[in-house]
């Protein structure tokens, strides 16, 4: 065992604790550290596991999909590494293999479930020797870079080829139908079949409309969400791969029930996108050998983290905490609404951090207008966050009431109109980095409500009418 | 009495990027507020314009792939669209359709990709991209605004007539080519710009520009005046990050 190793992974674990007595997540700086000290220490920890090496990756659910694959092997009583909340660059996944490993070096886990952000899938392939890759979706995300999703997927082809790395695909994501002929490895899918909430028509977001194969436009039967769907190409004849796993039956009234190959299944998750999260973890379990029943008591388990719809209790309303980042996941969000049928008011924190995206037009190419319709039951929408401007602007021209929309810049006044007004329940939507702020408001006036109490009435908040909030 | 304006949206599946719908929904909104109709018409490739039926013109942005495509389906339109355009046919075109405009379009690998050359400007693209907010000052009937968006473009384009306009002056941010201090250009009832964001809903005063020749070309004059406060609130934020006190 090499000294420098022990000393990176000391150095690694202090800094550890030392950010977090800072108060900070901790999750990128003692990785970056130790990786300094000692650089092969990802290749030297991952070689110690002893079963598989599975990947996460994709544009939306990736966090969601991996945590509830995690749920799985915690249900099976199997042991892994798993880099936790977003922390999915090289440096964050080394800080989850020294917080595993004991300080002689030692780290015995049946399995490390690495989240991995696109653009770092070509990396972490050249120091880790995975053995199996989950794609979730390819979607439009940050879009201060275009022309970035073809480039990003193109490497990670480029990286996979040649591997001994098996694929578990999406095969209602047309721009996932040529990752084995262009890998060469042995790839599995999971899709479902015809679902009652499948339209036939998509006016969402445009990637993924053309042939990965020809460049023609494509022919859809129907779309599930976005662009996944069932598809061909007119022009080559590339059309949806066969299933080895098929979501079945789904229904969301709104929690999720579906089947996947027969296995009934359960969860209190709501939304189409947690569907596919759901089926892909479930997949993963079934690959994997892991025994049905296990994953059935494993998805009723599935309980929604930071920001991937975390249910409160405020002054005795359901108020749920969700992250947006982009148009395919704000759309999902706002259909969710539809099933919901409580009268609500809505809360919507839009930043323009680095990680947000500085670029905040996405917004205008989300389907906003469905908050205009009856079903969505929104009440009034309270703009928040660094550009509650803009957000406001996109309800008004949506065709929301204007008389219905204010503007609270500050998040803790913003969330605490919306929960006082809300008549029934509050949503409460915000991008990246308003999130840690808006759950810590929303643990403390869960706390402070004690789930019962009603509420002390917030200040009342300024209006746009009275303009200058910043 | 209630007229229909007319706005065509040139190839919708081909050049929308960054929210450019926006600019659309913005002017369509507007339009009913002021008392009138607004049809939004999407016109694909082969699809013929008849310009006797069109009030304004409206592209947006698309990847060099794209911009090929509408280039070539451009040609055979680009006499009759030219004469309107001199006509005063109001036009926003915006980031890739503001490119094509011009003589060509350089790509950063060399590529020669040919423009329309109605105006003597040309682009070249260059690493790095220009990105962030943008603020600008123009003017609208001789009053001076300023005008702020977001800004992400490889293009750097050079007007090389010394006779054409810029949209605006660049007080923050690149602008055409992060060199001249100009932004866009503005000929006639022609607006060409690189900011999207989109460019109309935080500036209703370009907005209303476009709405009120459309009128003036019909012989109309627009009555009344819409509540902007959120329109201002979100411009005024902008502007705020923009230029910190």
């Amino acid at each position: 065992m090499s000294l420098r190793l022990i000393m990176a992974i000391f150095v690694g674990k202090l800094a550890i604790v030392f950010s977090r007595l800072a108060g900070n997540q901790g999750t990128d700086f003692p990785g970056r550290l130790a990786r300094r000290i000692y650089p092969p220490i990802l290749t030297v920890l991952a070689g110690q596991v002893k079963k598989e090496i599975i990947m996460v990756t994709g544009t939306n659910g990736k966090t969601t999909t991996s945590n509830m694959i995690a749920g799985i092997f915690r249900e099976n009583g199997s042991t892994c590494v798993h880099n936790r909340a977003g922390a999915n660059m090289l440096t964050g996944i080394t800080t989850a293999f020294i917080k595993a490993t004991n300080l002689s070096g030692r780290c015995s886990f049946d399995y490390a479930l690495l989240e991995t952000d696109e653009a770092n899938v070509p990396l972490l392939l050249q120091e880790v020797q995975a053995n199996l890759l989950l794609v979730t979706n390819f979607f439009r995300d940050q879009l201060d870079r275009y022309g970035e999703l073809d480039h990003t997927i193109q490497l990670i082809k480029q990286a996979a080829a040649g591997r001994s790395l098996e694929l578990l695909l999406n095969a209602d994501d047309p721009l996932q139908s040529d990752i084995a002929a262009c890998t060469g490895c042995q790839s599995r899918y999971y899709g479902f079949e015809d679902t009652i909430y499948d339209e036939l028509t998509s006016a969402d977001s445009r990637e993924g409309r053309y042939c990965v194969q020809c460049g023609q436009a494509l022919l859809y039967e129907r779309y599930h969400y976005a662009q996944l769907g069932q598809y061909h190409c007119p022009q080559c004849g590339n059309r949806n791969p066969c299933r080895d796993y098929t979501g079945q039956q789904l229904e969301m009234d709104p929690g999720i029930r579906l089947q996947v190959n027969d296995l009934p299944l359960q969860s209190s998750y709501q939304g189409f996108y947690n569907a596919y999260n759901i089926l892909a973890a479930v997949s993963m379990g079934l690959r994997l050998g892991i025994d049905a029943e296990v994953i059935q008591r494993a998805v009723v388990n599935f309980q929604p983290r930071a920001g991937r719809l975390e249910r409160f209790t405020i002054a005795g309303k359901p108020c749920l905490l969700v992250l947006v980042k982009n148009p395919t996941g704000l759309n999902q969000s706002l259909s969710m609404l539809l099933l919901d049928p409580t009268q609500k008011s809505l809360f919507f924190a839009l930043n323009d951090n680095a990680a947000d995206g500085r670029d905040i037009s996405w917004i205008w190419d989300a389907d906003v207008e469905i908050m205009t319709r009856s079903e969505a039951r929104i009440q009034q929408i309270i703009c928040s966050g660094q550009r509650s401007g803009d957000i406001a602007l996109r309800c008004k021209y949506a065709g929301f009431d204007p008389d219905k929309l204010s503007i609270e810049s500050r998040l803790q006044e913003g969330i605490a109109l919306a929960v006082a007004q809300a008549e029934e329940a509050a949503y409460i939507l915000c991008t990246y980095t308003a999130l840690f702020e808006c759950r810590q408001i929303m643990l403390k006036m869960q706390k402070q409500s004690d789930g019962t109490s009603p509420l002390v009435q917030p200040s009342p908040a300024r209006q746009a009418q009275e303009g200058g909030v910043q | 009495m209630q007229e229909t304006f007319v706005i065509a949206h040139m190839y919708p599946d081909l050049m929308n990027l960054y929210g450019d719908r926006g600019n659309l929904l913005c002017l369509q909104q507007r339009i009913r507020g002021y008392g009138h109709r607004c049809e939004i018409r999407s016109l694909g490739l082969e699809d013929q314009l008849d310009f006797s039926e069109l009030d304004m013109i409206f592209m947006g942005g698309g990847s060099d792939r794209e911009q090929g495509l509408v280039y070539h389906d451009l040609l055979h339109k680009a006499e009759t669209l030219r004469q309107e355009i001199d006509n005063g046919l109001p036009a926003l075109c915006i980031c890739g359709a503001y490119q094509l405009l011009g003589r060509y379009y350089q790509a950063p690998d060399g590529t020669m990709l040919q423009g329309l050359g109605f105006f003597d400007l040309y682009t070249e693209g260059r690493a790095p991209r220009l990105i962030g907010n943008i603020l600008l000052e123009s003017a609208v009937a001789g009053e001076k605004i300023s005008v702020v968006g977001f800004e992400n473009h490889g293009g750097r384009t050079y007007l090389h007539d010394p006779d054409l306009k810029p949209f605006g002056t660049v007080i923050k941010g690149h602008g055409n080519n992060g060199e001249d201090g100009g932004e866009g250009l503005w000929y006639k009832n022609l607006i060409g710009t690189y900011l999207h964001g989109p460019l109309l809903p935080k500036n209703p005063a370009i907005a209303d520009y476009f709405i009120q020749t459309m009128a003036a070309r019909r012989g109309l004059t627009l009555t009344g005046t819409l509540d902007d406060t959120i329109e201002h609130f979100a411009h005024q934020q902008v502007k705020n990050k923009i230029l910190p006190k």
